[in-house]
């Protein structure tokens, strides 16, 4: 029977919540803010997996749902890498750029 | 400490370590590698945490089609595909911030029993039973989301002849 | 539960994907008059709210309802965790959303109909109407969730339709970055629910059993439903634009073409409100006692419910502050529409801090009065860049001699805002000002604090009244449209081609925009004068959403 620490994975899913959030705050390159974005998807679906395979007592515990929950979270994030790609592709078009800071208008 | 624990934090570092060079890493094509190894390393996580199924999936969406996606992106974005990027400044106040998450959510280790858990497995027959008919409202959700992506993301990059 | 049955629970969002799909297919075959398909997304949005009214049980068209009541305010049974319920005051909402689409449909329909990418505009907005529907209907975190997702990727797309825009698709690109970092945030914090809870059921989380009852070791998790919680505010708070997340709104109203500002404002904003209806009424209104845990050896204590209230309050009060202030000091119109909608969210969450019923029919009749001062604000706004008028507020001097009509609207939908009495925007402070004052303790200097922000945003409306009716135009300041905007001057608005260049309708406004706008006037005063119809019912809805133990 496969034993595992509960901590560890814990804290596996929250470092990668960090670097994803540290991410999304400093690459003005789109690219990488949807790299960001997808790291921080992971650590959700990691979560979701972690806690559905380390039972809890709760009386409405379902631990499939955790595992169903994470199957449409890993279609949900693909569905986000993809129309991110189209506004990328769309503003290349446009400017030339996909650098966030270089492409800035909308300011006062 | 068993083996399996031993492979967890080895495959835990490495998610880490990619995560980070993926971010921090001055080619973009460089970039894309790494967070190919990063997406096949959570494929063997979940695969270590007995769950066969996201593991295939992992592998075939995420490692598969995104990490393509992705690469397609910078193809058509750049003129030159090893060009390098302007390296963005670490920032004070982000960095801060991230640690200051990582702190504040990493209280919530305490309350978890240390030492090492069996971990529960699912069979995938029951997963997909569940998936289909106790939660297949989730999957009609997502079948609107992508609906709405697929319609918007098509007309939003097909060349327009006006 | 048989197939028919769900089927026939679900007509409204079932007509609204119809209308959608009906759109992309005779996109298709090469029908693209914008008056074709935005008649068969009007019609889609009225068939829908046809049967969200027979539900509420109104009774010219009650027979025709589809939910049977017994279905309606019913807490499911113990034990059963359902996805989805049925609850007048989310039916209510339903038809606030369906107001909102069908107002922006409507005035969409004057632009020029050759215009590219109708059917992906009408589109975009039945799928976003159809997520809002559901979201109102959520009895699941997670179903809640991938509902807003079915609201947030429309809305991302719509403000991007122009496609020669290069601010929209910025605004597009800042939305996108904004609304992910917002949904990774929400399904990490609703990670930390499920695993305290076992379950993303709302009822379950409600109860607060978690933060008391161990799980895993005996301990009990307190601080990974703090957690949770914390991860969750943050994530849906950028969704109803509080403070510190509130930076995107105004770029992204700013940068977007003006149709869709109006359905951004007066519409997809609204669903964070629900949700967190929906998320945090229930502990706020349940978890009163102090429950001790064990923090590092130490013993703390928390209690969940009036924590979540304190910090509930301090947002609230923060946004108003902070929307108004900084909507005092903007030269464009619709910058300063955007702050002053970020004060407006500050309004509503008064009532989610208290969590009274007349605390909730105030904050949902704030909600009504926005769809319809906001909607048509910025459809005014759009109308006015139509007739050549510039974004900035200093554009629009002698308004009120030049196009009298439309100042009129404006003005009604401005003093409504500021809360003039007489107008529907003062109804709903009246009831949520007084419900704070009713719940007593520090809720009265929410009162306080909402009364002193309306006397200040009224500055801000008055300045506007004043440039209209009081100030002279000077002579060559009315800079001729630019109708071929592909390349956007500096500042420039980019609903500047949205209107047929033609003189259509009520002086090159088109009538059906000119309807709507008007239509929006007389509602504004009518249920301002006579708000009896409304009131009651929703009162109601109110109480019974709250004695649902929600």
């Amino acid at each position: 029977m496969t034993t595992l620490s509960i901590d560890g994975f814990i804290g596996l899913s929250i470092a990668l919540l960090a670097i994803s959030i540290f991410g999304i705050l400093t690459r003005r390159n789109f690219i990488l803010l949807l790299i960001s974005v997808e790291i921080g998807m992971n650590a959700a679906i990691l979560n979701f997996l972690f806690f559905a395979a380390f039972p809890n007592r709760s009386p409405f515990f379902d631990g499939l749902q955790g595992q169903s929950i994470a199957i449409v979270l890993v279609g949900l994030a693909a569905t986000e890498v993809a129309v991110g790609l189209a506004i990328v592709l769309a503003l290349n078009r446009l400017k030339g750029t996909i650098n966030v800071a270089e492409a800035s208008s909308l300011r006062e | 400490m068993s083996l399996e624990e031993l492979a967890f934090l080895v495959l835990a570092l490495v998610a880490v370590a990619t995560a980070l060079l993926a971010l921090f890493v001055r080619e973009l094509v460089h970039t894309i590698l790494w967070i190919g190894v990063f997406f096949v390393d959570l494929s063997a996580i979940y695969f270590l945490i007995d769950a066969p199924f996201l593991g295939v999936l992992q592998l075939g969406v995420y490692a598969g089609a995104v990490t393509i996606l992705l690469l397609f992106g910078i193809m058509v974005t750049r003129k030159r595909i090893f060009s390098r990027e302007a390296i963005t400044g670490i920032g004070a106040l982000p960095a801060a911030l991230a640690v200051a998450t990582f702190v504040f959510l990493a209280l919530v280790v305490g309350e978890f029993p240390g030492g090492e858990q069996a971990i529960t497995s699912y069979n995938v027959t029951d997963l997909s039973q569940a998936l289909f008919s106790q939660f297949g409202v989730y999957l009609l959700l997502l079948g609107l989301v992508m609906l709405g992506a697929l319609a918007g993301a098509i007309y939003l990059v097909r060349e327009g002849r006006e | 539960m048989s197939l028919i049955a769900t089927v026939l629970d679900f007509l409204p969002e079932i007509l609204l994907l119809a209308g959608a799909l009906l759109v992309f297919l005779i996109d298709a075959v090469g029908i693209r008059r914008i008056e074709v398909v935005g008649s068969i997304a009007v019609g889609a949005i009225l068939f829908a709210m046809l049967f969200v009214f027979a539900d509420l049980g109104f009774a010219p068209v009650a027979f025709l309802a589809t939910i049977p009541p017994s279905q309606i305010d019913i807490v499911p049974a113990v034990g059963s965790t359902p996805l989805y319920w049925f609850t007048s005051l989310g039916l209510f909402f339903q038809v606030f959303f369906l107001i909102a689409a069908f107002l922006v449909s409507l005035a969409s329909m004057s632009r020029p109909s050759r215009e590219r990418g109708a059917a992906v505009f009408y589109g975009m907005i039945l799928l976003a109407t159809l997520g809002m529907m559901l979201v109102a209907v959520a009895s699941d975190l997670i179903f809640l969730l991938i509902a807003i997702e079915v609201v947030s990727i429309p809305s991302y797309l719509l403000v991007a339709y122009t496609r020669r825009d290069a601010r929209s698709m910025e605004a597009a690109m800042k939305f996108f970055i904004v609304g992910a970092l917002s949904t990774v945030l929400s399904f990490f914090g609703a990670s930390f629910l499920y695993g305290a809870y076992g379950t993303t059921n709302l009822f379950v989380l409600a109860s607060g059993s978690a933060v008391s009852n161990g799980a895993f070791g005996g301990g009990g998790f307190p601080l990974l439903v703090v957690i949770g919680y914390c991860l969750l505010i943050a994530g849906l708070a950028f969704k109803i634009t509080l403070v510190p997340f509130h930076a995107w709104a105004v770029d992204v109203y700013d940068g977007a073409p003006d149709d869709v500002s109006a359905f951004l404002a007066g519409g997809t904003k609204k669903i964070g409100l629900f949700a967190f209806f929906l998320v945090f009424l229930g502990p706020v209104l349940l978890v009163r006692g102090t429950v001790e845990f064990q923090w590092f050896g130490g013993i703390g204590a928390v209690a969940l419910g009036p924590v979540l209230q304190v910090v509930l309050s301090i947002l609230a009060v923060v946004t108003m502050t902070v929307g108004n202030v900084l909507a005092l000091m903007q030269k464009s119109m619709k910058r300063m529409l955007a702050y002053s909608s970020i004060s407006q969210a500050g309004y509503m969450f008064i009532g989610i801090a208290i969590g009274t019923a007349p605390a909730l029919t105030g904050a949902s009749l704030q909600v009504f009065a926005h769809v319809f001062m906001k909607t048509g604000a910025f459809l005014v706004v759009a109308a006015a860049a139509g007739l050549g008028v510039g974004p900035l507020i200093a554009d629009w001097r002698g308004m009120g001699q030049r196009h009298p009509w439309l100042s009129v609207a404006f003005a009604l939908m401005l003093l409504s805002l500021a809360g003039v009495p007489l107008t529907i925007g003062f109804l709903s402070k009246f009831v949520l000002f007084s419900a704070a004052i009713e719940a007593q303790g520090y809720f009265v200097w929410l009162a306080v604090a909402g009364l002193l922000n309306s006397a200040l945003s009224v500055f801000y409306y008055g300045r506007v009244l004043k440039v209209m009716y009081f100030d002279a135009p000077e002579r060559g300041s009315v800079i001729p449209s630019s109708t071929e905007a592909d390349v956007p001057l500096p500042g420039a608005p980019n609903g500047r081609a949205a209107v047929s260049p033609i003189g259509l309708g009520a002086g090159g406004i088109g009538y059906a925009r000119a309807t709507t706008i008007a239509l929006i006037a007389i509602v504004i005063v009518a249920l301002g004068v006579y708000p009896g119809p409304l009131l009651q019912p929703l009162a109601a809805a109110a109480q019974h959403f709250v004695n649902l133990a929600f």
